[in-house]
């Protein structure tokens, strides 16, 4: 019970609740003292969420540090207290390995009730007719499963990103880890908001709260702004940490050309994080304005103009598919060498095309307003430099083919991850083309078509190589190994649950199956294939399922595993199984590339060897030592 | 912590610096989308009712106050505690002062262009994110005049101060950009 | 190293044919009843073909690697150093960028095709779209249906409006849509080029009963045409 009112997690839920409570009543004391009506739900949520959120940060510890700081007392050493029990992840911690994993879990938690919304939905649409939802329910579940997803990609990455690059780079911890535990803390009230979303009513917009619609949505679409808001900011700020990490925590010489490609991609997504996150924080600060105080940005009766939103939307929502797959593309860079033991081919132009990829993404978001009346003449530029994007992702693609060609494959679980990855993300690519150019889009935008598109390209370049990073990394994280056989099973069930899930949505499109709808006419004879579709979803949870499973039983009771199980060359991997706490004692030497597989005297890094002290501290909790 | 970070060869004030830039230029892109919609819902129109006077005196107020934060940040480099704290109060004072202009501002605004309007809706948003930045200004240049009461400022161990300075520069920036945007174009 | 490439090459060739195939020979898109949606099928038809090819090409390296290229079990030795090769990176960039390049290039000659006015008199109807329902005025004769009828073979312009969200024009026999955004007016050109019944559907999300948001839409011959237009106007 100590230990439990010892968690922040729980002081700042408690501190949150009140500071909701008291905020909302402060404003209801006003308005009636104004002599409106007490209750106005979207100004008196507003006003709770404005206290109540900093409140349950300073429960949770986020600001304490600073505010020593001002106060002038010195800080303590991230992680200088010796204490390694489970509490640890329940609080404010500025270890990158803490936050890593912290970031991770989160990001599974949300993906598991987000894919439980959509296999509700899924139901629904199984068959023509309306079966047991109300349209209402359908339009909340399926929009919440968008934008929970989503969120849960930003939280992956950032997780993946927090955890790995710096062991990559040879850094002791983030560039700010007191910034970056923040980041992470303000990601859980958005959690919060977005599962309170449904029982305030939900919100019928899709995740891209188009206004006016969302000017007029129920009250979850307030909470969901205020969700992507928290989000946007832990993405901005980790943006921040990650870039200054890398540009100046490198070890001597780790010359940006010696990066791990995986760093390079987290290099590119940090810069799309800082650039582009305010446009869309600040269209969605904009729908909120008009829906608590009346502002008119998006009426056009007070001279607002609708499409202001999707520019300024999209402006940042293209470059975030980069910011959701870069790293996914980084980590099968990152395994392709490892498990076809050859060096990454063409390493410089992969290095470079990440930042092709980022730097394109920022002058083609009208393509998602083809059909929207942007100017008719604007169209052509914007088809052209979408179509540019096959350019770096082409290299990515041809390079991995390139890396495997008269190599020595194995198969194992995170390889097996990577190739589906490979595959999946392909046909995102390919049936993105006809999305690109104007006269086919205007014919396939908004049906199924898309909503298979961009599942290919989310599962393609975030869920197959997040799993991949799982499979690959948890020995280094845990000191133990996944299943092999379950994670076979989990590989082959999603695989096949994949393909006949996103495949026959191509066709629906194609046949006037539009998105986003909760029925449709049993005279489109779309009826048979919904149901496939429907079957095959499952088929993906199940292997999801398989996945959980595998992860708790693993961590319990998997074989302990080796420093080097997969006999990489990075820098984390000479590194004892899990990590000291502060990585590396004394900084490493890096001397050549990470990828020199088969060159003869090549050597990435010399690491002084951790020492034992760091075996048994760097647990998950398993080990408290004094 | 700074005993670890010297053995690895770290320069914590170089990595703090290059933090507070990124942060700021991300913050730019926030400015740009608003000024971006200014034109976009508005193009160059704008009321007759507009406080010229009065938009001119908190425009220089505001630069007023940078030269004064300028002031402050030099002080605390020479270690000169009370001069820095005098030039750090004027700053905070001058900034209060630019806020108070605001209020008088919207509150005239209310009157002729209220926020339900097309160049209410922009000037209150502009004008309010605005200062809103300058408030967090006003509260970083309290906080390093908060923690210079316990620690000494001086060579080579300034660097709160010329954080905060910057920042406040920055919002200085900004306003120098909003101000015609608002004001003068037409 | 040579038998491994022709293998590859064969394999490529066969699977892009047999994709290509699919594309043409299994009933991908509905009926169509446009000018208009003949161009679009064959823009679309023309990269599905072009994907079919590159997927098989990638997809055939990738798994003919894993099966030839695969570790013998207690082989630890690292493969062949090979680290790049400029002209090789050089062809798979410049391929790709060639590639796109014609498809944008073609994608853009359609497009001009289907946004020039067509000589002679166009047919225009305003379209009012609400929550959840439409309207169809004709301007030119004086009424309002809540169905849409047009003639064969006339070009129709329609003019799209929105009277409180966005919405979404779309028969998908017609291939094209496009949005009614409330506060400004679309155009949209059609030429109906069969005689049927279609259905219009809303393809922008608008809320509650957006999936219900549908309208019959007809495309009669000239004289039937005519005879509506006189029955409307009584
Ligand atoms: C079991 C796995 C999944 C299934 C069966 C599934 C299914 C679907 C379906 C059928 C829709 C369209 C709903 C509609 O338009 O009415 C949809 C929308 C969407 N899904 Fe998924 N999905 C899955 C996993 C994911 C994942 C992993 C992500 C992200 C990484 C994701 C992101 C989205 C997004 C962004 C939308 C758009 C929502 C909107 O239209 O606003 N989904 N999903
Ligand atoms: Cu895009
Ligand atoms: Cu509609």
């Amino acid at each position: 019970m100590r230990t439990l009112l010892s968690l922040g997690l729980l002081k700042g839920v408690i501190a949150g609740l009140a500071g909701t409570a008291v905020g909302m009543a402060l404003t209801m004391v006003v308005r009636s003292a104004l002599g409106y009506p007490a209750w106005q739900p979207d100004q008196v949520t507003l006003a709770g969420t404005l206290v109540g959120i900093p409140a349950y940060l300073a429960g949770v510890g986020a600001f304490s540090a600073w505010w020593g700081w001002v106060l002038g007392k010195g800080i303590e050493e991230p992680g200088g207290h010796h204490f390694w029990g489970w509490t640890r992840y329940f609080g404010a911690d500025p270890n990158h390995k803490v936050i890593g994993i912290q970031y991770m879990a989160t990001s599974l938690v949300v993906i598991a009730v987000a894919g439980i919304y959509q296999l509700i939905a899924r139901l629904e649409t199984s068959q023509p007719g309306l079966q047991f939802l109300s349209p209402d329910t359908y339009n909340s579940l399926m929009s919440l499963h968008g934008i929970m997803m989503l969120g849960a990609v930003l939280l992956g990455v950032s997780g993946m990103i927090n955890y790995l690059v710096p062991l990559m780079i040879g850094a002791r911890d983030m560039a700010f880890p007191r910034l970056n535990a923040f980041s992470y803390w303000i990601t859980v009230p958005a959690v919060f908001l977005l599962l309170f979303a449904l029982p305030a009513g939900g919100f019928d917009t899709g995740w891209t709260g188009y206004p006016p619609l969302s000017t007029k949505a129920p009250l979850g679409m307030q909470l969901m702004i205020l969700a992507f808001y928290l989000v946007g900011w832990s993405s901005i700020l980790g943006g921040v940490n990650f870039l200054a990490t890398i540009m100046k925590m490198r070890a001597p010489g780790m010359g940006l050309f010696r990066m791990p490609i995986f760093v390079w991609t987290a290099l590119a997504t940090a810069f799309l994080q800082i650039v582009f996150t305010q446009f869309v924080g600040i269209a969605f600060l904009m729908v909120l304005l008009q829906r608590v105080l009346g502002l008119g940005f998006f009426d056009p009766a007070k001279g607002g103009n609708v499409l202001l939103f999707q520019h300024l939307f999209w402006l940042y929502s293209h470059p975030a598919v980069y910011i959701f797959v870069l790293p996914g593309l980084g980590v099968i860079s990152e395994i392709v060498p490892v498990f076809s033991r050859k060096p990454l081919f063409g390493y410089r132009l992969v290095a470079l095309s990440s930042f092709g990829i980022a730097l394109q993404g920022a002058i083609v978001w009208g393509h998602h307003m083809f059909t929207a009346g942007i100017e008719e003449w604007l169209r052509i530029p914007f088809m052209v430099t979408t179509m540019l994007v096959a350019v770096p992702t082409g290299v990515k693609i041809f390079s991995w083919l390139a890396t495997m060609w008269h190599g020595k494959i194995s198969l194992d679980t995170p390889m097996l991850f990577a190739l589906t990855a490979i595959a999946v993300f392909l046909v995102g690519g390919l049936t993105g083309i006809p999305n690109g150019i104007v006269p086919t889009d205007l014919y396939i935008h908004d049906t199924y078509w898309v909503v298979a598109h961009f599942h290919h390209t989310l599962f393609g370049g975030f869920v197959f190589p997040a799993m991949a990073a799982i499979y690959f990394w948890f020995p280094k994280v845990t000191g133990r190994l996944l299943n092999r056989g379950l994670g076979k099973l989990h590989w082959a069930l999603m695989t096949v649950g994949f393909f006949v899930t996103y495949e026959p949505m191509f066709w629906l499109g194609l046949n006037g199956m539009r998105r986003r709808i909760a029925d449709y006419d049993p005279a489109l004879g779309l009826g048979p294939m919904n149901t496939v579709v429907s079957v095959a979803a499952y088929v993906i949870a199940l292997s999801m399922l398989v996945f959980f499973v595998n992860l708790v039983a693993s961590a319990w009771r998997g074989t302990r595993a080796p420093a080097n199980p997969w006999r990489s060359r990075t820098l984390e991997w000479q590194l004892s199984s899990p990590p000291p706490e502060h990585n590396f004692p004394t900084p490493p030497q890096v001397l050549g590339s990470p990828y020199g597989f088969g060159i003869p005297g090549s050597v990435h890094a010399v690491v002084t060897p951790a020492g034992g002290a760091g075996e048994e501290k760097g647990g998950l909790g398993r080990v408290s030592s004094g | 912590m700074a005993a670890a970070a010297k053995t690895r060869g770290e320069d914590r004030v170089a990595i703090y610096r290059l933090g507070l830039w990124l942060f700021m230029g991300s913050e730019s892109f926030l400015f740009l989308a608003l000024l971006f919609s200014r034109f976009y819902l508005q193009g160059v129109q704008r009321p007759a009712e507009l406080n010229q006077p009065l938009g001119l005196v908190i425009s220089i107020v505001l630069l007023l106050s940078s030269l004064s934060a300028y002031r402050g940040e030099t002080c605390a480099v020479y270690g000169d505690q009370a001069g820095f704290r005098r030039n750090i109060l004027v700053t905070i004072g001058l900034g209060f002062l630019f806020l108070v202009g605001v209020g008088i501002e919207w509150s005239e605004g209310f009157h002729f262009f209220p926020p339900s309007t097309g160049f209410g809706t922009v000037f209150f948003t502009l004008t309010g994110f605005h200062a809103f930045h300058v408030l967090t200004g006003v509260l970083a240049l309290a906080a390093v005049l908060v923690r210079g009461r316990k620690v000494q400022y001086g060579p080579g161990s300034y660097w709160a101060v010329e954080g905060a300075v910057k920042y406040w520069h920055f919002v200085d920036v900004a306003w120098v950009f909003i101000y015609p945007t608002l004001y003068l174009v037409s | 190293m040579r038998k491994h490439w022709i293998a590859v090459i064969a394999l490529t060739i066969v699977g892009a044919a047999l994709l290509a195939l699919l594309f043409l020979k299994v009933p991908l898109v509905p009926a169509q009843a446009a000018k208009q949606a003949a161009q679009i099928d064959t823009l679309l038809t023309v990269q599905l073909a072009l994907g079919g090819a590159i997927f098989a090409l990638v997809m055939v390296f990738l798994v003919y690697s894993v099966i030839a290229f695969r570790r013998r079990p207690g082989d630890t030795d690292d493969g062949p150093p090979t680290e790049g090769n400029a002209a090789l990176e050089t062809v798979w960039t410049i391929i790709p960028l060639a590639l796109v390049l014609s498809l944008a290039t073609y994608g853009g000659i359609v497009l001009r095709d289907m946004l020039r006015p067509p000589p002679g008199q166009e047919l225009v109807v305003k379209v009012n779209a609400m929550q959840f329902a439409w309207l169809f005025e004709y301007p030119q004769y004086g009424f309002t249906s809540p169905q849409l009828r047009m003639p064969v073979d006339q070009p129709v312009l329609l003019r799209l409006a929105s009277r409180d969200v966005i919405h979404s024009f779309w028969v998908p026999e017609f291939r094209v849509k496009m949005d009614a955004v409330p506060g400004m007016e679309k155009h949209l050109r059609i030429t109906p080029t069969v005689i049927g019944n279609y259905q219009v559907q809303c393809a922008e999300l608008c809320g509650l009963l957006h999936w219900a948001m549908r309208a019959p839409v007809s495309v009669v011959d000239g004289a039937a045409f005519q005879q509506w237009i006189a029955e409307q106007r009584k």
